[in-house]
């Protein structure tokens, strides 16, 4: 306490400053942050609307409030350094600081508003609307937070604090400035395992496996109402706006009551909603009228705008459609989106359904295909490359590929069976040492020589396989648990270099190779280390997943590829600011076709 | 006179695919069936015996009903030439580029369709019709001959078929239903839900409200599965794998295990008769 009274008093010493952008953690909440009070002259408030108190190491209440922004809000930070500058006031201890608050949370405490966007199909673009609003918003000062109550993706990153939430709420935030996403954003994350089942994330940490069934009949009505009202209110007392997301369909009349993704979360926050479909497969107009005249009055009428997204060619061919529409429902059409021609990480595995591949560089890097094919986006930053991914479901598949990648699945068991029964798995075993060949989180554990699941945790049968062979390894799947962390760190290899990612994993392993990254851990003695490589046999594994992202690895990797290219791309290609680059080019596009009165009326709630 | 018209709620829904195992599914009663679309945007074509050309899924639909493709099964074939002109095939022969200053005009086609329509139901029990796209693109409707402009033209019956694998295929169905014309909403008989995963008791309570909203029958739930097709347009993806040297009969064989497993998963096949007998 008294460490944070002096820094206080140091505050007040130096006055108003506004942003530090001096200051190596800046951001550390989000852009355009109020810095003058890195340390909160009120704490602790108590108050509860701001903070509440957790359990400390030693069993001791503490108050915690890492998540209120109001501090580090310009116009708070201007009125409560003059106000203390007008009464003279020159140390924290002064009992006049603390007397400020209840004006300093009159004027700048206010519940924030919600809105929901749906869409009328999966895949309709929902999630990019979410973050070119954001992207809007954050332009335009406001501070606002993603949401999505339930998400199903096997695309999962980890927060500032260990949790895990879907990565494109990552993404969302990002969009919005938010440098540091939390669990509120993604209170419940589905992770398809097999066919029926999901192990279901709450609040960042594994919850349970449960079946369609028993997900609907126990779990939705039973903690997952609630967790949806605490996260969404959570995050209306944090932001002036919740930019929340829907799940498929609002319209699935056959499970409507128990969908707490869509039309009851909008409820539960109070929200408008606003409807996007996608043009690209025709008829959008039928999917706009079916989706709002299905929901039932009560819940229709918080629909306040269309936005029609996607379109190839000319969107003005859209209007006369779009002008009936309007007619048909009573409802604006806000927005004819053109198809944005951005790079971006997609959410699920449902928008590779159909794709044989991806990027038009030169040198081909087969991707196998798994069934529960997990974390893909690390791949992602290979566009940035002069690679094409070709992904790989047959030995043929394989044939004349320069680099093979076996990327990160739910399940490593089954998709390792899968890959057996294919072929899949000789062929690549063939081509060890002629290619470079990388495995991230579980291809990496099938590049190891046990895969012991003699719990069945993963087969659900008792079984240890022999895996890949490539490293002297053995993964053991223990116990239901699961590794997560968020890591930064160095690569061993090479000329070396940054390397940033995440863990996610079932299954632990011990290699007896070199190991490929020294991870950076804050109090340890020895830094741990991870992945393993044999740069004679070109094989390379991590559990890093992201790390890709930065160039060091990247560059390496790709290095013992023939023939390639990779002064160009890596130089320069921080995968993270080419997001930033393409969410503000997303956010362009959005403002450039969508009516923006309109929209912010939707948003603060005129319309 | 027999016929009923496949409609899909958007590209891709299966509208080729269920087509060709209606085909297939009626010729196997011992009926005589033939294929039709009246418009197809396509390049990829096939020269039919009389020397016209059509596009390939009515090709493929030929063989499914064990006939030979012929001109009349697709009367307008419209071939994508590049920088927006489009080649107009009418009755199988090049009839002239069209694009933007020059557009298609009903005058130029409504009669080919309908010739070509009267000699195929003079000949055949049954004629199978696909539509094209979604029937109710507010923005095109009233050009469109493959869709309501054929039900109005002909007065064929129709049945709409929804793809489930997006989501929202309950709003895909009764939204069709809803922008369809008010008087040509009776000769919506039917739809089918296509591309199901799972156990299909679960949608019980969203067909029986469909059923209700709009009086159209349900005809079934179909299972996920790609037909290995020659490939009818860009939008669509087969990944059906193919066994087999005789391209043809590999198809054939391929269609022949997805028509059992349509019949097997309760495709109602004497309703899509009796609906077809409703034919003006």
């Amino acid at each position: 306490m008294d460490c944070i009274k002096k820094k206080v008093n140091e505050e007040i010493a130096a006055g108003w400053k506004g942003s530090d952008l001096s200051c190596e953690y800046h951001p550390c909440h989000f852009k355009g942050q109020d810095c003058t009070f890195c340390y909160c002259p009120f704490y602790p408030c108590e108050d509860e609307d701001l903070g509440s108190f957790i359990v400390g190491r030693r069993g001791e209440k503490i108050w915690s409030c890492t998540e209120c922004l109001l501090i580090h809000r310009t116009e708070a930070c201007r009125f409560l350094m003059s106000e203390v500058k007008r009464l003279g006031i020159e140390n924290a201890e002064d009992s006049r600081l603390r007397g400020l608050f209840p004006e300093f949370k009159r004027r700048f405490f206010k519940i924030g508003r919600a809105t929901m966007v749906v869409g009328a199909t999966s895949d309709a673009g929902k999630s990019v609307t979410v973050a070119a609003i954001c992207r809007i918003l954050m332009r335009r000062g406001v501070l606002c937070s993603p949401f999505k109550s339930q998400n199903m993706s096997l695309n999962s990153k980890v927060t500032r604090n260990g949790s895990e939430i879907a990565m494109i709420q990552t993404l969302q935030a990002q969009a919005a400035g938010l440098t540091a996403p939390d669990h509120h954003m993604n209170p419940i994350l589905l992770k398809p395992k097999a066919d029926t089942t999901s192990q279901v994330i709450v609040c960042g940490k594994p919850f349970a496996d449960y079946d369609v069934e028993h997900y609907y009949g126990e779990f939705v009505p039973g903690p997952g109402r609630e967790i949806v009202k605490e996260h969404v209110d959570f995050l209306k007392r944090h932001y002036d706006m919740v930019i929340m997301e829907g799940a498929g369909s609002p319209a699935e009349i056959n499970i409507y009551d128990k969908d707490i993704a869509n039309m009851r979360a909008a409820e539960i926050a109070d929200a408008n909603v606003i409807l996007v479909v996608n043009v690209e497969w025709g008829g959008s107009f039928a999917y706009a009228v079916g989706t709002v005249e299905l929901i039932p009055e009560e819940d229709r009428r918080r629909i306040k705008g269309i936005i029609l997204n996607n379109v190839r060619g000319d969107p003005e061919r859209m209007r006369s459609g779009a002008d009936r529409l309007e007619e048909v429902l009573g409802i604006p059409v806000i927005g004819i989106i053109p198809h944005a021609d951005v790079v971006l990480p997609s959410e699920d595995s449902e928008a590779l359904r159909g794709k044989t591949g991806s990027g038009e560089g030169n040198a081909v890097i087969g991707v196998v295909r798994f069934p529960r094919i997990a974390n893909f986006t690390d791949l992602d930053p290979l566009a940035l490359e002069d690679v094409r991914i070709r992904y790989v479901e047959s030995p043929a598949d394989l044939e004349g590929v320069d680099a093979v990648i076996l990327p990160g699945t739910k399940n490593t068991v089954r998709d390792y069976l899968w890959m057996v029964e294919r072929g899949i798995r000789d062929k690549v075993v063939s081509l060890k040492g002629k290619v470079p060949i990388l495995g991230i989180c579980g291809g990496y554990q099938m590049m190891g020589t046990v895969l012991d699941d003699s719990k069945a945790f993963e087969g659900g049968t008792s079984q240890v396989l022999d895996g890949l062979g490539f490293f002297d390894m053995d993964t053991v799947f223990g116990e239901y648990s699961k590794k997560i962390s968020n890591d930064t760190g160095r690569l061993l290899a090479g000329d070396g270099g940054t390397v940033t990612g995440y863990e996610l994993h079932m299954g632990m392993s011990e290699s007896r190779e070199k190991p490929l990254f020294e991870l950076d851990r804050m109090f340890a003695k020895v830094l741990p280390t991870d992945g393993s490589y044999r740069e004679e046999d070109m094989t390379f594994g991590t559990y890093l997943h992201g790390c890709l992202d930065t160039p060091a690895f990247r560059k390496y990797f790709l290095s013992f590829i023939k023939g390639i290219k990779t002064e160009s791309g890596s130089e320069v290609a921080d995968y993270t600011s080419v997001l930033e680059e393409n969410l503000d080019k997303l956010a362009d596009v959005f403002e450039a076709n969508m009516d923006i009165d309109r929209l912010m009326a939707i948003l603060e709630g005129r319309a | 006179m027999r016929s009923v018209l496949v409609l899909g709620t958007s590209s891709g829904a299966g509208k080729t695919t269920l087509c060709a195992v209606l085909c297939r599914a009626l010729a196997r009663k011992g009926m005589s069936v033939a294929p039709f679309k009246a418009s197809n945007l396509s390049l990829n074509s096939y020269a039919c015996q009389d020397g016209g050309e059509i596009g390939m899924g009515q090709a493929f639909q030929a063989w499914a009903c064990g006939m030979e493709p012929e001109s009349d099964m697709n009367p307008v074939l419209l071939k994508p030439a590049g920088n927006g002109v489009i080649q107009l095939v009418r009755g199988g022969r090049p009839y002239r580029d069209i694009s933007r200053d020059s557009p298609m005009t009903k005058e130029e086609t409504v009669p080919t369709v309908r010739e070509c329509f009267g000699r195929l139901s003079a000949s055949h029990d049954i004629v199978v019709c696909e539509g094209s796209g979604s029937p109710v693109e507010l923005n095109l409707m009233d050009r469109d001959i493959a869709n309501v402009g054929l039900m109005r033209e002909l007065g064929i019956p129709a049945i709409l078929v929804g793809d489930i694998e997006r989501g929202g295929v309950f709003a895909a169905i009764y939204g069709t239903w809803r922008l369809i014309p008010e008087d040509l909403r009776p000769q919506l008989k039917g739809f089918i839900i296509n591309r199901f995963r799972g156990d299909g008791s679960i949608l019980k309570e969203g067909i029986d409200r469909i059923e209700e909203l709009t009086g159209m029958k349900c005809l079934g739930v179909m299972p996920y599965r790609f037909l290995r097709l020659p490939e009818e347009d860009s939008m669509s993806s087969s990944e059906g794998k193919l066994e087999g040297s005789d391209v043809r009969s590999a198809f054939m064989f391929n269609l022949d295990e997805m028509t059992d497993a349509f019949l097997e998963s309760g495709l109602d096949i004497e309703e899509v008769v009796r609906i077809s007998e409703s034919s003006a």
